[in-house]
């Protein structure tokens, strides 16, 4: 149980599946009711599910015990790392994504904001300290580059 | 004659092929699919208060403080899923590129804000005791233990209002062996 498990909820599965996939690089683990799919990238397993009434077998995505629905949107998220940023957003925005914002710059990264088409938010980041990167870019990243011989 | 060299020459190591290694690594350049990085598990919550966010995410979910810069901003890790903890109405959690006051939106634009239905999921081998445990430590939940198909869940809150979901695989229950790599 070590994969690192997201849901998300979404409106639509089969749309949600089509951006995932398509735009995200995510691959599809299994999609066995409309209502629910399971998508991979990386460690990262991303559950998509629509909400159901409170009958419905799939448990994910029912209302809460006091009627409220389940309904995308909202401030967290889940981040993907990209190597060129402004290259991806130009990508992106040519395929016709939507972003809540601009490129940001942080503490350890730039960033922004795409949304899913249910308006669900995906962090993309490039990292501007080594620190942020989540795969360093070297092996030997340990200490500093040490001089050739004759150097 | 033998060589007087010999001696110094290191001996020849017989090297095992690995190909389990070869195998994953295969797969993971094989991932490697144009611009985005994988491997990467990374969620980011926002919170109301970075020290109660860090000491509930600790304490009672087994996560680990990697870095706290206060009062914005905390690097938490569970396994392989990194949990970045931004505060509201800090520097690090602004989301426009053009205002001026940190933390604060654009004109017409929402500012951040903790809640919504989206979440990550953590597993566990015993659900009930689990929320058992949970529920005599204070932790809040906003739902009973439910059974979907081939997993029992539960949904908890963090002290912001952040949803957490423990799930608990029954019989049925598929994931891919090893993780994904």
């Amino acid at each position: 149980m070590s994969t690192v498990s997201v849901r998300y909820v979404v409106d639509d599965v089969d749309t949600a599946i089509a951006f995932y996939v398509g735009h995200l690089g995510f691959a599809e683990l299994m999609h066995p009711d409309p209502a629910f799919a399971m998508l991979t990238l990386g460690d990262l397993r991303l559950v998509l599910v629509s909400p159901v009434p409170a009958d419905h077998p799939g448990g994910g995505s029912r209302p809460m015990p006091d009627g409220t629905r389940q309904q995308p949107g909202g401030w967290n998220r889940f981040m993907i790392e990209v190597a060129d940023l402004a290259r991806t957003v130009g990508t992106l925005r040519a395929a016709g994504a939507h972003f809540r914002n601009e490129i940001v710059t942080g503490i350890g990264t730039r960033q922004i904001l795409l949304e899913d088409p249910s308006g669900n938010v995906v962090e993309l980041f490039e990292p501007v300290r080594q620190e942020a990167r989540l795969t360093p870019s070297a092996p030997a990243a340990a200490g500093p580059p040490s001089p050739g011989p004759g150097a | 004659m033998p060589d007087p060299l010999h001696t110094l020459r290191l001996p020849v190591a017989p090297v095992e092929p690995r190909q389990e290694f070869a195998a994953a690594l295969r797969r993971r350049l094989g991932q490697r699919t144009g611009q985005f990085t994988p491997g990467a598990a990374t969620a980011r919550y926002f919170v109301t208060d970075l020290d109660a966010a860090v000491i509930f995410y600790t304490q009672q979910l087994g996560f680990a403080e990697e870095l706290r810069a206060a009062p914005a901003f905390a690097m938490l890790y569970r396994g392989e899923l990194r949990l970045l903890l931004s505060v509201l109405g800090q520097p690090s959690t602004r989301e426009s590129a053009d205002t001026g006051e940190p933390g604060q939106a654009a004109e017409g634009e929402e500012s951040p804000a903790a809640g919504g239905s989206n979440r990550i999921v953590l597993g566990v081998p015993d659900l009930a005791a689990a929320v058992a445990r949970l529920r005599a430590n204070g932790v809040r939940f906003r739902t009973g233990i439910t059974t979907g198909i081939t997993v029992r869940q539960a949904l908890l809150e963090d002290p912001s209002g952040n949803l957490v979901e423990l799930f608990e695989p029954l019989a049925g229950y598929h994931e891919r062996q090893g993780g994904t790599r």
